[in-house]
């Protein structure tokens, strides 16, 4: 690039002076060459533009999502160590945002660790895959859990929200959330199989299907064309139940 | 225990948006803008605890760069989308020097121009260019941003954008997007 096609540069950029861009202004009356250029550059600009176009709504909220999933070492792409049940607001609030749950009653108090066994301690080795599910349902209040039973049989499954998508332990998780009369359950549905924790059980009559417990949450996992993992503060025997009404796999 | 994930999100989720522009355009074939997107604010993350500050627009734009490569490269292709063989066959043969035999595009206007057509000119181009035009012209970039982002010198970045506009402009031109009079 000669100082010339620098100086047309930098003219077409607006960073010359109003002397040299004046100079120029001039110059491009007489200069065919230069002229041509200058109106291409502002018709390439124009295209260019065109193809803004802004971010798909839940992307912000998917993304802090993930952040703070992360801080509180939930994913395997980027380990952490953390300290002991710490308190999280954040993950309430973007489960919440991400779900378009509102008109859920304010005030659940729901400590938002990432996960948790029954004696409070995060569980060791929980596949990075099925923790991000597991926190994603964390934030169910108790209380739809404590009511389900006397609904889940009749009530249609009425999805809450959107759909939220992550990627954790190399898997893109599809979440969806929800509400069978006065319970709520979060479906996870993703192309690879949910690795099985550790302290899981295989089902029996299903030789694909593993259900676990932490704390409060049980976890039905199902593997068929696709891997199905539903999450529910619901009682263990109930979760196979809750499964088939949700029409999992 | 990491970096603070509420102040990472305060100084960086203002700027999700020019990183979407970034990620849809050096996303490659087969990958999600969204992933990418996701997996920048993750690996920003990662590095937020030794980020001395500076310009986070910049920052975040250079890491979804890498990151568009880093997973290009696990896929063995290359990041950006090669445009399909019906836009090629579509078009006539290009001169590179936009001179002597090249469509008059500045006697036209762009009227009703498909995005679809322009991103698929765009990944014409070469990928420098594509990247700076991206920066700059779809995320709306400074050139010095774009530069720090890059990690070259603003006159190579506004150099580039000028040569890539006018290729841009002119492969519209031949593929008959651009008509119409002033």
């Amino acid at each position: 690039m000669d100082s010339h096609d620098r100086l047309l540069t930098a003219y077409v950029a607006g960073k010359l002076d109003r002397a040299q861009a004046r100079r120029w202004d001039e110059h491009l009356l007489e200069c065919e060459r230069c002229w041509r250029a200058v109106r291409e550059d502002r018709a390439g600009r124009q295209a260019a533009q065109m193809l803004r176009q802004p971010a798909p709504p839940g992307l912000a909220d998917r993304v802090a999502f993930a952040v703070e999933m992360t801080a509180s070492g939930g994913t395997t792409a980027l380990r952490r160590s953390r300290s002991p049940a710490q308190p999280d607001h954040l993950g309430r609030r973007a489960r919440w945002l991400l779900a378009g749950a509102g008109m859920v009653a304010a005030g659940v108090a729901i400590t938002l660790t990432l996960i948790l066994l029954p004696g409070g301690h995060q569980a060791a080795g929980l596949p990075a895959a099925v923790a991000a599910v597991a926190r994603y349902a964390q934030a169910i209040p108790s209380q739809a859990g404590d009511q389900h039973s006397p609904s889940v049989g009749r009530a249609a499954p009425v999805e809450v929200g959107r759909p939220v998508t992550v990627t954790a332990g190399g898997q893109r998780i599809v979440l969806r959330t929800w509400r069978l009369g006065g319970a709520e359950a979060v479906v996870a549905v993703s192309d690879h199989p949910f690795p099985m924790p550790g302290r899981a059980q295989r089902v029996s009559n299903g030789g694909m299907a593993w259900s676990a417990r932490l704390g409060r949450l049980g976890l039905y996992c199902l593997n068929g064309r696709t891997s199905e993992l539903v999450a529910a503060p619901v009682p263990a025997a109930e979760l196979a139940a809750l499964a088939a009404r949700l029409q999992v796999a | 225990m990491g970096a603070d994930h509420r102040a990472f999100l305060d100084a960086t989720i203002p700027h999700l948006d020019v990183v979407w522009q970034v990620a849809r355009h050096a996303a490659g074939k087969g990958q999600d803008p969204e992933d990418l997107v996701q997996e920048t604010f993750l690996r920003a993350y990662a590095g937020f605890g030794s980020y001395r500050g500076g310009n986070t627009r910049a920052w975040l734009a250079a890491i979804c760069l890498n990151a568009a490569r880093s997973q290009a490269r696990r896929r063995r292709r290359r990041p950006w989308e090669v445009p399909g063989p019906a836009l090629l066959d579509a078009l006539p043969w290009y001169r590179a020097d936009g001179a002597e035999g090249a469509a008059d595009v500045a006697d036209v206007v762009i009227a009703d121009l498909e995005a679809e057509k322009v991103s698929r000119c765009l990944a014409l181009l070469p990928e420098p260019q594509r990247v700076c035009i991206v920066l700059v012209d779809v995320a709306g970039y400074t050139a010095r941003e774009a530069a720090e982002a890059l990690g070259c010198p603003r006159g190579t970045v506004l150099a580039r954008v000028h040569r890539g506009r006018r290729r841009l402009a002119q492969l519209l031109a031949e593929a008959g997007v651009s008509h119409g009079q002033p």
